[in-house]
Parts: structure tokens; sequence; C-alpha cells
């Protein structure tokens, strides 16, 4: 603890911050956090406290980052101060800095409904550490400006996913893991190909650097890029659940504990979109001959399937987990149109995806405490009984499906606007159709959970274990919390908007970022 | 596994073993060695330690502390008092005047202790440079210069943070399955 409030201490006495401190706190925390919790082991309580400040310093540090990136534009680091190219470059822009700050958000949310929603034994053998080693890694993501440590870095995150995952070995938990661990070693490989085949061609591994090279008009191995491409789009592409390669994701997402799947639910398919969209503007534009028009059918693929198989389910969690995959393919959508205001809605909807999403599962984990089920047909009458989690629910879901003037809305119509203005009217057309599906599901699950009747009793057991709760008030403190955020970036869009905006051109005109790291 | 010639082979090389690796983890800097292999070669001496007496033996004699005393009788010197606890404590001779008048403290030191103790001193390795106002891990060299280990510097911490971490990781995976 001493060394934390130690930075703590610099950080906020300073006048004006080291960029280097604030690039590396929200990495610092979570792992200094994960460390404190690992010396305390099956300790619930030290864990607990340990957790709760380094979830509060994440959020802390990720608001701070998103500040002095919001005034300053860039934060760049070396790390040992070994100059760029070379050494390991930690950078910040606006984009990273937002998803940041939106998945600390998330953190503190799904660690207050931990407290309360998650089995003592699970806590004991290391959600905490793992919860936060998780973190660790989507910082390490979101900042890396090198190719090898995104790699890396994905790693750290997919193995923490991994034993979350399994965390607690039950049956149906082990079967959602095994399907995971597979299908992600063989994207992991695919993607090590593929950063090995950059190096092999550019001859650098360093993001800023492979853009200033791809953008050489002369380089030799030029028509090779979209080559290289490819290895990165399918690599994230089933990181990220987009279309052929999305069948894992309904397989798993809905086997383990709420407080566990909603976090990676609610983030982790995002940081693969967020990894896509960064390498995908940065070195490999999408040229109009192949790369574009692949994408848009990948995009509308993806929003079709993922609403039409979450029509046919009939769990809670799984239609959930279905619409993960359908909203991939707006975020996607927005990267195929590739004009800024079409990468701003991408962006704004990352955003408003992470938070709506997790509190979606929340919601389905409060109901499940309280009922011991997922399955639509044994819910019922829960508006009579909990009229305000209701309420959590109703403008949660309203907000997915994207009615104005909540958060769905704004992001769906910045993306409509971009692809009109582009003149891509098909996707535009898919992307409103999906909604109004959207929109089915979740009438399917307020009429199916809150608004009938409750159904008889049946014989037999229940799926969903109960959890002894002590305060369940502390239950909806997490479902509050994530509302009002919803509710923020719903009722006072400009600001997120301007950022995603200035955001999207720090991503289109990437001189800058090239400038900020190289400082040439 | 549990013959005499291999068992005593071990208790000979177990010192031989960690010497090394500690060796490797100092001349990492410069030449091929490092905190990763150094602690997979002193892991190698705890995973013979448990081929030779199983994980229970191993967790007992080098990864657990039991310190003996006693209160001091009104009649004892200080100078008898201090011998017999040095003797309860070191040579493991405990004569008990009556039977329940040693008390003990045990200490374990789990694997997962040894995971976290190493990785904090990695990270914390990298955090002096930062509190230093230089970017993160920037190196700090003493001017001292060790025969034959070679210079001290914060790289040096982060390598032994590694060794540690290695070293627990191994050994937490050899502890649970020779449990199964």
């Amino acid at each position: 603890m001493l060394s934390e409030s130690l930075i703590l201490a610099t950080a906020t006495d300073q006048p004006r911050m080291n960029p280097s401190l604030l690039l590396l706190l929200p990495l610092l925390l979570p792992l200094y956090g994960a460390v404190f919790c690992l010396l305390f082991w099956q300790r619930v309580r030290a864990q607990v406290f340990i957790a709760a400040t380094a979830q509060l310093g994440w959020f802390v540090s990720a608001g701070l980052l998103l500040y002095e990136v919001s005034q300053t534009g860039f934060l760049t680091t070396q790390i040992g101060r070994w100059p760029a190219p070379f050494g390991i470059t930690l950078v910040a822009d606006l984009f990273s800095a937002l998803i940041l700050a939106s998945a600390s958000i998330v953190g503190i949310a799904v660690f207050l409904f931990s407290l309360q929603g998650l089995d003592s034994m699970r806590k004991k053998y290391g959600y905490f550490p793992l919860l936060l080693f998780l973190q660790l890694g989507v910082s390490g993501v979101c900042l890396t400006g090198d190719i090898f440590n995104l790699y890396v870095w994905f790693e750290v995150l997919l193995i923490c996913c991994f034993a979350l995952l399994a965390l607690g070995g039950t049956r149906a938990q082990l079967e959602g893991t095994l399907k995971y661990v597979t299908i992600n070693f063989f994207a992991s490989g695919i993607l090590l190909t593929g950063v090995g085949v950059v190096y092999s061609l550019y001859g650098s591994l360093n993001m800023a650097e492979l853009a200033q090279v791809v953008r050489q008009p002369d380089h030799p191995n030029l028509p090779l890029l979209t080559l290289c491409s490819v290895f990165f789009l399918t690599g994230f592409g089933i990181k990220s659940a987009i279309f052929p390669l999305f069948f894992w994701l309904p397989a798993s997402y809905h086997t383990p504990p709420i407080a566990i799947s909603a976090f990676i639910a609610g983030l982790i398919s995002k940081i693969g979109i967020y990894s896509l969209i960064r390498l995908f503007t940065l070195i490999f534009i999408p040229d109009a001959a192949f790369m574009q028009p692949l994408l848009l059918v990948l995009s509308a693929l993806t929003m079709v399937i993922g609403v039409i198989g979450a029509a046919a389910q009939k769990d809670f969690r799984k239609i959930l987990s279905f619409h993960i995959i359908s909203q991939i393919g707006y975020m996607l959508m927005g990267l195929a149109i590739f004009t800024p205001l079409a990468l701003a809605g991408s962006i704004y909807f990352i955003i408003h995806n992470i938070l709506v999403k997790t509190n979606l599962f929340l919601v389905s984990g409060v109901v499940a405490q309280q009922h011991h089920t997922f399955s639509l047909k044994k819910l019922g009458g829960l508006y009579l009984k909990q009229p305000f989690l209701a309420l959590l629910f109703f403008l949660s879901a309203l907000a997915l499906a994207g009615i104005p003037p909540l958060s769905g809305f704004w992001g769906k119509f910045m993306l409509a606007m971009g692809g009109f203005e582009a003149g891509n009217y098909g996707i535009v057309a898919v992307s409103l159709c999906v909604s109004l599906v959207t929109l089915f599901s979740m009438t399917k699950i307020w009429n199916e959970v809150f608004w009938k009747a409750k159904p008889p009793k049946s014989s037999k057991p229940a799926v969903a274990k109960a959890v002894s709760i002590r305060h369940p008030m502390l239950l909806y403190a997490p479902l509050v919390l994530l509302l009002v955020f919803i509710l923020l970036i719903s009722l006072y869009a400009q600001p997120v908007i301007a950022l995603a905006q200035r955001a999207a051109n720090q991503l289109l005109y990437t001189n800058s970022y090239i400038e900020a790291v190289l400082k040439k | 596994m549990r013959t005499i010639i291999f068992s005593t082979a071990i208790r000979l090389l177990t010192p031989v073993f960690l010497l090394f690796s500690v060796y490797i983890l100092f001349r990492g800097h410069n030449h091929p060695g490092g905190g990763f292999i150094g602690g997979l070669i002193g892991s190698i001496a705890f995973v013979f330690h448990v081929l030779a007496h199983g994980a229970n033996a191993t967790a007992r004699v080098f990864f657990s502390l039991t310190l003996y005393h006693y209160p001091r009788q009104a009649g004892h010197s200080r100078t008898r008092y201090f011998m017999q606890i040095m003797n309860a404590n070191l040579r493991g001779r405990r004569k008990g005047y009556k039977e329940n008048r040693w008390n003990y403290i045990f200490v374990r030191v789990r694997p997962v202790y040894i995971i976290a103790f190493g990785l904090l001193l990695a990270v914390t390795s990298g955090t002096i440079g930062l509190l230093a106002g230089q970017p993160y891990m920037a190196a700090f060299w003493m001017d001292v210069h060790l025969p034959v280990l070679g210079s001290l510097g914060t790289p040096l911490l982060f390598d032994a943070g590694v060794y540690l971490l290695v070293l627990g990781m191994v050994l937490k995976m050899i502890f649970t399955m020779s449990k199964e």
C-alpha cells in the first residue's frame, strides 16, 4: 500500500502531471492491487479492501488521463528510457482514454456487484486478483503503442478470462471455458503469425513507425499490406466475435456467475474491436477495392445473425450474449464506412455499449439472485414485485435498442448519418432493421420476465445457485451507478459526442500520432 | 523414486543448484542468463526434493519455519535461557522440564506468497524510475562492481522478482500435481 499512496501523493502534488506517471497509473494500480490481493491469499475481507482501493484508483487515474489527453491531445512515454522505434512505447490518445474511462466505470460496478452477488468460495479462490489482472490487461491493450505488446497484453487479458470463466469449476462452466480457450488460442496463433509477417515485411513493431512505413508510396512490400491485415482481421475478428467466427461467444458467456460474465461480456469483445479500429485506422487503411466492402459485408452479417440468434433464445443471459454479437456489427460498421462521423459513431457506440450491456447483465444477475433461474419461461411478475428493478431494466433496454433520447440512439444516429453521407444506403437500412429487431428482443424479455404473471412453480431444480445476501439493497448500487452514467451520456450527449468526434479525427489524421510517438 | 542413493544425492546437490541459479541470475544482465532461467534452475532443486521425499516433506523442510520459545524461569540466567532457545531452534534439541513448556510459532511460506512477492519486487523496481521523475523502468546502476556477479542496479531487482515469480510458479505446479 505504501508505494501506491506515494504514487498518488506525487500525482496530486505536481501542478503539471508527469506524462509517464499518468500513463503508468492505470497499469500500476490494478497490478499493485492484484499483487497485494495475492499476498492476502484466502483472506476475503483484506482482499475486498485492497480491490476497492485499486478500483477507485483505476477510475481516478483513467479520469485524470482522459482529462489530460483532452487538454493536450497525446501522451507518450518510453518505458526504460529507450527511444521510440526501439523501446516499448505507451501512448494515450482520446480514443484509448475514453475506452479506458468507461472500462473503469464498469470495473467499479462489477466490483460492487460481486460484494453481494458472488459466492464466498469463488472470492476465496482468487476472484479479486484475477479481476484486477484482467483490468491490467485491458489498460495494457488500450495504452500500448507497439504491435507485439498489443498481442502480449491481449494474452494477459485472455488468460485471466480463462481463469475467471473456469473459476468455481462447475460442469457447464468448464464446457464453456473449453470452447472459449480453444478458439481463442487459435486466434492468438493467427495474431502472432500476423505480427511476425508484419515484422518481416516492414521491419518494425512500433505502431507509429509502421504507420510511417506503410505511407511511403515506394516501399517494395506495400502490395502485401492487405495480406497482413487479413491476419489481424481474422485474429481480432474471432476475439471480438465478428460474423463467421462468433459461435464461441454465446456458448461460453452465459456459463459463469454474473459477477464474472458481466465484466467479460460487457468489456472484452469491445476491447477486440478497439484493437481492430486502432490497427485499421493507423496501419492497415481499408482500401475501397477489397477491405472496405469486406468490412461492410461482415458488419451487416454480424448485426443480422446476432439479432436473429437472439430472437430464437429463451434464456435471459443467452439473449443478451447474442445481442453482444449484433452490436459488435454496429461498431464494425463505423470502421467499414471510414468517415470521421461514422468512426465517431463507432467510438460513442462502444462507450455506450460497454455501460449498457454490463448493466443489463447485472440486472439479469439481480433477477437470478431472487428467482434462481435465467429461463424466461419460469420468470414472471417482477414488475409487481420489484418496480424499481423493472425501471432499471426498462431504461437500459431502451438505451440498448436505441430509443431517443437514450444513448443507443445517438450512436446509431451518428452511424446512420455517416452511412448516408458516404452513400452506403444498404448498410444503413440493415442497421435500422436490426435496431427494430433488437427492440423486439428487449420487449420479449420485458414481457416474459417483468410483465406476465408468475408461472406456477415447477418441480425442476433451480439452475442458478442461491447466494446468501446480507444487504440486498447493495445489489442495486452498481445498477444505479451504471444507469447514472448511461443517462449522463444520453442526456448530456453533446460533450461525449464532441470528444468522440475529436477522437475520430485523431484516428484518421495519423500524422499527429506519429509525431507524438516518434517526436519528429 | 525414494531410494537412498537418490535422496542422498539430492541432499548434496540442492545447494549446488541453488547457488548456480543465483549465479545465473546475477550474470544475466550482460550474458546469457537472468531471472527466468535462474528461477527454473533454482526450482530443479525443489522438484528433485519432491520426487525424493514427497511434497509435504519439501514444504516442511524448505518452506516452513517453526520457532520454539518458552517463558524464562525465575532462577535461570539470561545466558542459559538464550543457549536453550538457540539449541531448540538451531539443533532441534529441546530439553523440556515440563511437558508443555515449549511454545512455538509456525510460519509457512506458500508458493502464492513467493509469486506475489516476486511480482511486487519486479513492479516496484520499475516504479523507482517513475518516482525519480524518469520514465517507468528507467535503469539506475550503483558504482559497485562485484567480481563474479557483476553490477548492482534496479534491473537486477527486476530480475530477482522474475526469479521469485518463476520459482513460485513451478513450486505451485509441483505441489498441486504431486497431490493428485
